[in-house]
């Protein structure tokens, strides 16, 4: 092959070079400008919304109505927790609540009682009155008489000793009649023993339901690994369930590219399950913080600053959020691998 | 276009793993930057040429470039 020197200056082929080179260089401008205004990710995750099944009671489990993989509806039972002593606790709460109810009617038969003395203590008070005012009017009556000496001075005497006594028993009358008083109470501690006793049946009636647990959304079982006769602890999970009612994507994208992307714009996501059936969504929302290992540290702490000198700069990446549209649910497992293009692809016209 | 066909996720699964449609772009960008050379060698016209290197580059990078924004752009 004969070798042509590179300095051979010929007008046509220096024309053909800086045509060639200036279109190449025009034509990765543009494309890179639109890559720029078009992002996409091909990092991205299929994501769901998952519960973490459990019960806030503990127990043995009696009766496992799913298996592993398997699809529910929302309200399917799940499984059952041994309510045996659940019952025998709510029948313990509903006879200290007969209990309760018991005493609030002997109370309120008591009140009655009560009352009643202090009403008679009150017609005490008044008959010591009567007979205190009458020695009152015998000592007034007999004092002339027995100062002329028309009676003997010990009747006056007399008098004067029953009208003492008059007073003193109006006196114990009285205070009689205001402790009888003081002492009908009230319903109050009776009444409020009972409502105690109601929220602990309540309470107890509430926790034998959820040893029934249901399905709180459509989904898939995913990790049961355990069977019947399994005893769990209260609020312990069982098994998590991946909700089938919404499918996400999750892309990270370079926080260059974000103010290209906004919320509501079409996406095509291709779930790499099947690479050749596009997947429309919308951005549904863009992350609003990442942890960036410049900012760790503990709170409080003083900052952690690395002795590092960087010159070149990775572009951090926020998530961005994009909700499915319904498509073939087989193509939709949570972690599988997406591609996702905003605002242009195959199911973005 | 031709691209219309090939749609579909912007990543090639080769043995496992993904790989993205710019690969194949940039392996498209160099094959035809050889062929156009063989074929401008054979045909007598790569004698016009000056700056091969740069001329041959600027079409193979025309090339990739092409491709993708036919299969995978906006």
């Amino acid at each position: 092959m004969q070798r042509i020197p590179v300095s051979s200056k010929k007008p046509v082929g220096i024309i053909i070079a800086v045509l060639c080179v200036g279109a190449a260089t025009a034509f990765g401008i543009h494309v890179a400008h639109e890559d720029s205004a078009h992002p996409s990710s091909d990092s991205g995750i299929i994501d769901a919304e998952v519960v973490h099944i459990a019960s806030v009671v503990g127990g043995r489990i009696k009766t496992l109505n799913v298996s592993v993989n398997q699809r529910v509806h929302k309200g399917d039972v799940l499984y059952q927790i041994d309510p045996e002593p659940y019952e025998l606790t709510l029948r313990q709460a509903k006879a200290n609540l007969d209990l309760a109810n018991a005493e609030v009617e002997n109370q309120t038969r008591l009140l009655s009682v009560k009352t009643s003395n202090a009403a008679t203590a009150g017609d005490q008070v008044s008959r010591a009155q009567t007979n205190r005012d009458l020695a009152a009017r015998t000592v007034e009556r007999l004092q002339p008489l027995a100062g002329k000496s028309y009676i003997p001075w010990q009747q006056y005497d007399q008098a004067r000793v029953a009208l003492h006594d008059a007073e003193i028993s109006l006196a114990q009358s009285r205070i009689q009649s205001t402790a009888a008083t003081t002492a009908i109470g009230d319903l109050k501690s009776s009444i409020a023993a009972r409502d105690a006793s109601q929220a602990a049946y309540d309470r107890v009636r509430y926790e034998l339901r959820q040893t029934t647990v249901i399905a709180p959304a459509d989904g898939y079982v995913t990790s049961l690994r355990v069977k019947v006769g399994e005893v769990l602890a209260p609020s312990q999970s069982l098994f998590t369930l991946i909700a089938d009612n919404e499918w996400y994507a999750m892309a990270n994208i370079r926080e260059g590219d974000l103010e290209a992307v906004g919320v509501g714009d079409c996406v095509t996501v291709h779930s790499m399950i099947d690479r050749n059936t596009p997947i429309r969504g919308h951005v549904e929302s863009i992350g609003w913080g990442v942890l960036s290992v410049d900012s760790s540290g503990i709170a409080r702490s003083l900052p952690l600053v690395p002795r590092q000198m960087d010159w070149v700069h990775v572009a951090q990446r926020f998530p961005v959020r994009i909700q499915l549209e319904k498509t073939n649910p087989l193509l939709l497992r949570l972690g599988a691998t997406a591609t996702v293009e905003v605002r242009h692809g195959a199911a973005c016209p | 276009m031709g691209g219309c066909t090939l749609r579909g996720a912007p990543a090639f699964p080769i043995m496992g793993a993904y790989f993205p449609g710019w690969m194949a772009c940039a392996l498209i960008g160099v094959a035809t930057a050889v062929g156009l050379r063989v074929l401008f060698l054979l045909t007598g016209l790569d004698a016009l040429l000056s700056f091969r290197l740069f001329t041959y580059v600027a079409l193979g990078v025309i090339a990739a470039l092409t491709v993708w924004t036919l299969v995978f752009g906006p």
